[in-house]
This record gives structure tokens, C-alpha cells and sequence, in this order.
């Protein structure tokens, strides 16, 4: 305890808060930050802010557990020279300009807007504390010289209601939230030298211990957010809705320099790579330069001890985003004239419609999504696609959409409105929707290469077959016959018994081969059956059941022999195709619930 | 609901061959000089093109036994990879590369040229177990070679060469 209370005194000397004082010590729980003043008395040897602590209760200053401890503070009754000693760092920062103040303030603004302007975009808004709405400016000693303000309650109020105002904006149903910190990069500087300072006096003093900085935020500043905005606070991990504040310190760069003369290598190099790197000091890059940096080389480029800090952090962001939200369906395509996604060439559109875009109309109605918000926040996925003029029947196609940053969850009626405005098109049936999760994607994936899909093809027989008898001449008509049936219908090219029924190798279609490779593939038919078509004597209908990545258009006609073997080779004849729908996609989805 | 395949029995009496419903077709007369040596290219709406003899080339008058011989001397087309999604390693063409040569009974002979600047992405394989294709098939089966050109070669060529209306309003005179 008595190390502790040193520890405590030296950081209140360097200018540190009630909870800055608690991290170092590596206090780490939640209370203690909700509460910092009052948990903080145990390790003082007279109360910090006498004045105050007289006007409460002293029931309510004890704190929790340490009524003995306390008792032992008021009799040893330290000589009144250890007052709170925030002047240690005051004679370095009154040295500074007082026309620095205003020359920083309008820096704070100027970098406000300009994240204004990029931040609005996604509705997350930056705060707008250009217009004169900023609480009055703290006195420079009252600024925490480690957290630069962040875990000091006058900062508070002004996150408060930065993220309330993207909170009404955006209108989540989430009841809980987690939060996340972006803090200045200098508080690790800062940091740094403290822990370097406390180690001075203390040699057995280990600055793994300490409590981050992001972890006491979220201990001492979450609570009280969460009462502001009426939703409980949650793990980050287990909260669907994550709200994120970007804190920035108006002489971060500034202070950051002493840097590139600390580890002139690291910068060097950096420096030169500018266009990729394009951000200087990155966390990474600072604690790597302050990795094994001491306190003489500190001082040698006046950080030998903490500075004072001319302004706090301050809010200049927020950003909130709500956990992905996944829905599974199958869509019927019914048109030959629509591709399953946007066809675009060299950037242009080629069709009108597609099945993607006709299901995002109505959810991006139901969402409230602007077209090109919808273009970014929506996404979708299929086991596998069809040829734009392919129909696909039956049960429909699997997919999934993914939707980035939702607002809300959609009911039941919701979905089933949206599915009935899909199939008002006529062009796409859908018949549920239903909420999957981020897991159930992958057996989306899955199935694009293990299920097995059933085609129905209407073909035509473009000459006689050279098997049949030579009665045939120019004059005869081309016609299917019973025997081209029959011949289909036990066709193999298999061992007898094998599961699948004809083995192909397949080149990569030329209509796919701008980008797709060159290759040779074996590919199975498991089953086929064809029947003559009434009334079309040189037509016939196949049923044909594939492995995943079977190209049957080209097994029909046999793309220049480029696929075989073919539907012509059964018969002897040359087969064309002329229609094509997927009447199965063999896959249980979306999962039964 | 009930959709069948048979909703889909199109007029028959549009029906295009295979070559016919996805490729652009153009002629060269006479090429390099030599009367007719006549070269049909049909470009893809991808830009991949097959390259094969028109209907009109002396090829197909000529009532002898032929080989092809797809080894220029220099390179053996046959050996001819291309990997990945960029077709990388294809055997460079230039308009006058010969893609193969064509030897007659009589031992007369010629040479199919690749008439345009380009990779050669694939030969026709079976032109050498079934050499008869190319006379047989010309239009389809017996092509010779798939070639990849830039944009804006093909673009150039395919409006420089002859569309199939002005190759036949050529023949007929
Ligand atoms: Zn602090």
C-alpha cells in the first residue's frame, strides 16, 4: 500500500487524473473508473480537493472497502507541502505563448469541418463544436497530462452529444451498444514518459501492468454515456451496435516530432515511402520508435518529464455501425432477358434490370436506402448464377443478402411485403425471405461446389443421324427418332454401375474465356433423359442432372468439339440447343427454422 | 405455377448456328496476294476471335488428298499454353505468322496466315485426328485457331475487313 500511495502521489505530481492515478497502479475495475474521486482517497494521504470533500457527507466519501485505511490517513496527517502538486509541470506550460491558445483553437476547427465533409456521407456526423457551443476552456492545469482530458468528466458532455446526434439520425433498435476509442496518438508519448518517471523512482515498477487507456475510458466514460442515451452498455464483442468516438488532440503532430530525431530510422524510412504511407505516425509506428526509448533521450529532447497540455482532446467524430444483418431465400427467375447481377462493360451497364437489382428495390424501400446507399450497404450472394437467358424454376436459386450497417431488423410482414413486391414484377417469384446468419453463408458457399442441379433443355436435331439407314437423302426431313431417344437414354460413357453417367472434359467456354483460364476440366451428367416434343419432329427435350460446373449448353451442342463428349455424339447427329431452364438446385436453404 | 420448357419453342425458321448467334463475322480476299486465299474471322462479343478459311478460299475446289502441319519450322503451334486469366505465354502473332500449312497430295502446298497482331490462345486439336473438319466444317468444328487481339485491333480489323453482306455482294461479281 505504501509503494501504491507513492505511485499515486508521484503521477498527481506529473499532472495526472483520479484515473489516470488509478491506471498506473493497474486498477482494473469498473467501479473504481464509474467513481475515480472517491475510490481515489484510499491512496491519499489527505484528501485531494479538501474543499469539496467537506461539503459531502464523509459517509460518502469512504471508500468501498477501506474504512481502516482511511482512519490511518487522517491521523499520520501528512505535512500540508504534498498538496496536490500539478505545478511541478505548471512553470513549463505558463512559458508558453498565450497567442498559441487562439492559434489552436482555430486549427480545432478548421480540422472539424473538414471531417464534417467526410464523415456525413454515412450519416455518421462529426461534432460540430465550431460554432461557439464549446464549454468554456478548461484552466491548462486542470488537463490531464496522460489522457489529455479523456477520462475527465468536463469532456464528457460534449461527446454526449455528438453521438446522440448520429444516435437520432440513424434511428437503431439496438438496446445495447458497445464503445470504442480513437485516441489522440500522443497520449502513448505521454504515457511513456510517465511510466518511465514512475520506474525512475520505482525500478520494480512493470508498465505491462498498467490499465489501458481505451480500457478505463470505457469504465469510467460508458456508464454515463449509456445513461445519456437510454441504451445499456455492452461488450463490444457481444453488442451488436458499436459506437466509435474519434478523439484528437490539437498538438498531437507537434508533440509527435521529437520522434523522427528519437528514431531517425524508423521515420527515415517512412518519410521516403510517403505515397504509401501516408499517414506518418501511426500507433504502431510511435510505440515501435518508443519500444526502448529512455528517459535521458526523452530529455535530451525536452520530454524529460510530462508536459503540461494547452488544450484537451476533443471529440471530432463519431461513427456508429450496427453488426452486418444476413437474409437467405431462393429466387425463381422467369425472364431470358435478365442477368442475375448488374451486366457491366467497361463500367457501363449492359441490361436494365437484374434479379439483384429487382430484390433491393423493396429492401432498400423497407430500409430507407438511397440507391447508392444501397449500392454500398447491400450485397448479394447465390450458389452459383445462370447464363442471362436462362430461366430458373422449381424451387429457385439460393441466396443470401448481407446488410452492411442496419438500422433495424425487419418483421416478419416486412420480408413477406417485400417478397410480394419482388414477385409483382413478374420477372423474379420470391416466396420467403428469412433472417440467416453470418455462418449459414458458408453453406451457400458450399453448395456452389458440391450440389448437384437438374436442367431441362430444348434441343434440336440439325442433320440426319449417320448411323441411320442411307434411304435418307436432302429431301428428307430432319426428325428425332425413337431410336435417337433411346440411344439418349442409355448413353454412358461410364463403368456400368458408376454413379455418374457420361464423364465430359470441357475447355473453358469461349463466351467466358476473357476471364476465366484456359483449361480442360472433367465434369459428370449423373442423369439423363430426353422425349420427342408433339408437334416439333426435329425437336426434343432433355432432363439432365449435373455436378456443380457442368456446362450444359456446351454439352448439347458441344462448342466445336471443344466439350465431349456431346448430346450429338449419342446420336450420331449435330445438336443444337435452343432454351434452358434450372428446374433444381440441390440445397437446403435456407436452413429450416 | 407452372413453366415448362415448351413455353420456349421459338420460330425455327430463325434459327442461327452456333456460330452464327455469337460471333461477328468478317472476310479477307486474296491474301497476301495470292487469289483466293480467302480468310474468314468471326470475332465473339468478348473479342476472342476463331480464325478459319471462307467458304470461297481455293482450298476448298481443289478435290485432292491434304495434311496439315501445324509446325511452322519455327514453333510447333501444337505446343501453344496460355495460363491464367490473362492468357500469359500464348505464341506471339503478327499478321503474316503462319498458323499453319496445308500440304496436298500432289505436294503442292499453303500456308494459313494469322492475318491480324495477336496471342495465339488455342489451336483447333481436332484438325489432326480429323483433318477433314476443315474441309467438312469450315464454318464451325474445322476452324483453325483462337486468337486474343488487343481492343484496338479488333475494333480496327473489324471495321477494315468485309462484313458478310459486302463478302457476298464481292462473290457474286
Ligand atoms: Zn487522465
Amino acid at each position: 500500500m505504501d509503494q501504491q500511495k507513492a505511485i499515486f502521489k508521484l503521477c498527481k505530481g506529473l499532472g495526472c487524473c483520479d484515473s489516470c492515478c488509478l491506471r498506473y497502479l493497474g486498477i482494473r475495475y469498473q467501479n473504481a473508473y464509474e467513481n475515480a474521486q472517491t475510490f481515489c482517497l484510499k491512496f491519499q494521504d489527505k484528501p485531494a480537493n479538501a474543499e469539496k470533500v467537506d461539503q459531502n457527507k464523509p459517509t460518502d466519501i469512504s471508500p468501498p472497502s477501506s474504512t481502516s485505511e482511511n482512519t490511518v490517513t487522517s491521523e499520520t496527517n501528512v505535512s500540508t507541502d504534498d498538496k496536490p502538486t500539478e505545478n511541478v509541470t505548471n512553470d513549463e506550460s505558463n512559458n508558453v505563448n498565450p497567442g498559441d491558445d487562439t492559434k489552436t483553437d482555430i486549427k480545432m476547427e478548421e480540422d472539424t469541418s473538414n471531417k464534417e465533409d467526410t464523415d456525413s456521407s454515412n450519416g455518421n456526423v462529426a461534432t460540430s463544436n465550431g460554432n461557439g457551443s464549446r464549454p468554456a476552456k478548461r484552466r491548462k492545469r486542470d488537463i490531464c497530462t496522460s489522457c489529455l482530458g479523456l477520462l475527465q468528466k468536463d469532456g464528457w458532455p460534449e461527446c454526449n452529444a455528438a453521438v446522440k446526434e448520429v444516435l437520432d439520425k440513424k434511428q437503431y433498435d439496438s438496446k445495447t451498444f458497445g464503445c470504442g476509442l480513437s485516441a489522440p496518438i500522443a497520449t502513448i508519448l505521454r504515457e511513456k514518459v510517465i511510466c518511465l518517471k514512475i520506474k525512475e523512482a520505482f525500478p520494480d515498477f512493470d508498465e505491462r501492468s498498467i490499465t489501458t487507456l481505451k480500457e478505463s475510458w470505457k469504465w469510467a466514460y460508458g456508464p454515463q454515456l449509456a445513461q445519456h442515451i437510454g441504451i445499456a452498455l455492452d461488450s463490444g464483442s457481444v453488442s451488436p451496435l458499436l459506437i466509435v468516438l474519434n478523439m484528437e488532440y490539437p498538438d498531437d503532430l507537434q508533440e509527435l516530432e521529437i520522434l523522427k530525431t528519437l528514431s531517425p530510422d524508423l521515420f527515415e524510412s517512412r518519410s521516403r515511402q510517403r505515397k504509401r504511407f501516408t499517414v506518418e505516425f501511426t500507433r504502431r509506428s510511435v510505440e515501435q520508435a518508443l519500444e526502448g526509448a529512455t528517459l535521458e533521450a526523452l530529455t535530451a529532447l525536452r520530454w524529460g518529464s510530462v508536459r503540461s497540455a494547452d488544450s484537451a482532446a476533443s471529440c471530432v467524430s463519431v461513427v456508429c455501425t450496427r453488426t452486418p444483418l444476413y437474409l437467405g431465400g431462393r429466387y425463381i427467375k422467369l425472364s431470358r432477358e435478365l442477368p442475375q447481377t448488374p451486366w457491366l462493360l467497361g463500367g457501363k451497364r449492359m441490361m436494365e434490370s437484374s434479379v439483384q437489382d429487382i430484390i433491393f428495390e423493396p429492401l432498400a424501400k423497407a430500409y430507407g436506402m438511397s440507391e447508392a446507399d444501397a449500392d454500398h450497404r447491400l450485397k448479394f450472394m447465390s450458389a452459383g448464377r445462370e447464363d442471362v437467358d436462362v430461366r430458373c424454376l422449381g424451387d429457385g436459386r439460393p441466396f443470401a443478402i448481407e446488410i452492411t450497417d442496419p438500422r433495424r431488423e425487419l418483421t416478419a410482414g416486412e420480408l413477406q411485403q417485400i417478397c410480394e413486391a419482388v414477385s409483382s414484377t413478374g420477372q423474379v417469384v420470391l416466396k420467403k425471405l428469412v433472417p440467416v446468419t453470418k455462418e449459414d453463408l458458408t453453406l451457400l458457399k458450399s453448395g456452389e461446389e458440391n450440389k448437384t442441379k437438374t436442367y431441362e433443355a430444348l434441343c434440336i436435331k440439325l442433320a440426319h443421324s449417320k448411323s441411320s439407314d442411307t434411304t435418307q437423302n436432302g429431301t428428307t426431313p430432319i426428325t428425332v427418332t425413337d431410336e435417337d431417344i433411346s440411344r439418349i437414354n442409355s448413353y454412358r460413357n461410364t463403368p456400368e454401375g458408376a454413379p455418374e453417367r457420361i464423364a465430359l472434359t470441357q475447355k473453358t467456354p469461349i463466351r467466358v474465356l476473357h476471364r476465366r483460364p484456359l483449361l480442360a476440366r472433367t465434369r459428370h451428367i449423373l442423369d439423363i433423359t430426353a422425349s420427342k416434343v408433339t408437334g416439333h419432329p426435329q425437336l426434343l427435350v432433355i432432363r439432365i442432372r449435373t455436378t456443380a460446373g457442368t456446362y450444359v449448353k456446351e454439352f448439347v451442342h458441344g462448342e466445336l468439339r471443344r466439350t465431349a463428349p456431346s448430346l450429338g455424339d449419342a446420336i450420331g447427329a449435330p445438336v443444337d440447343i435452343l432454351a434452358l431452364d434450372v428446374t433444381n438446385v440441390q440445397l437446403d436453404w435456407p436452413n429450416k427454422q | 405455377m407452372d413453366f415448362q420448357i415448351l413455353d420456349s419453342i421459338p420460330e425455327l425458321s430463325n434459327y442461327k448456328s452456333f456460330t452464327d448467334r455469337y460471333f461477328t463475322k468478317r472476310y479477307i480476299l486474296n491474301y497476301g496476294g495470292i487469289e483466293n486465299n480467302d480468310i474468314m474471322l468471326m470475332f465473339h462479343s468478348n473479342r476472342i476471335m476463331l480464325l478459319s478459311l471462307a467458304p470461297s478460299h481455293f482450298f476448298f475446289k481443289k478435290n485432292l488428298g491434304y495434311s496439315i502441319n501445324f509446325n511452322t519450322g519455327k514453333v510447333d503451334r501444337l505446343s501453344n499454353s496460355v495460363k491464367g486469366k490473362g492468357k500469359k505465354g500464348g505464341q506471339q502473332l503478327e499478321p503474316n505468322s503462319t498458323l499453319c500449312q496445308i500440304l496436298f497430295e500432289d505436294d503442292t502446298s499453303f500456308k494459313v496466315p494469322s492475318c491480324i497482331k495477336g496471342s495465339l490462345i488455342e489451336i483447333n486439336e481436332s484438325l489432326v485426328k480429323y483433318p477433314e473438319l476443315l474441309k467438312e466444317m469450315p464454318d464451325s468444328d474445322g476452324f483453325i485457331a483462337i486468337i486474343l487481339s488487343s481492343i484496338t485491333i479488333s475494333e480496327a480489323k473489324k471495321s477494315e475487313w468485309l462484313t458478310p453482306e459486302e463478302y457476298l455482294a464481292l462473290l457474286k461479281n
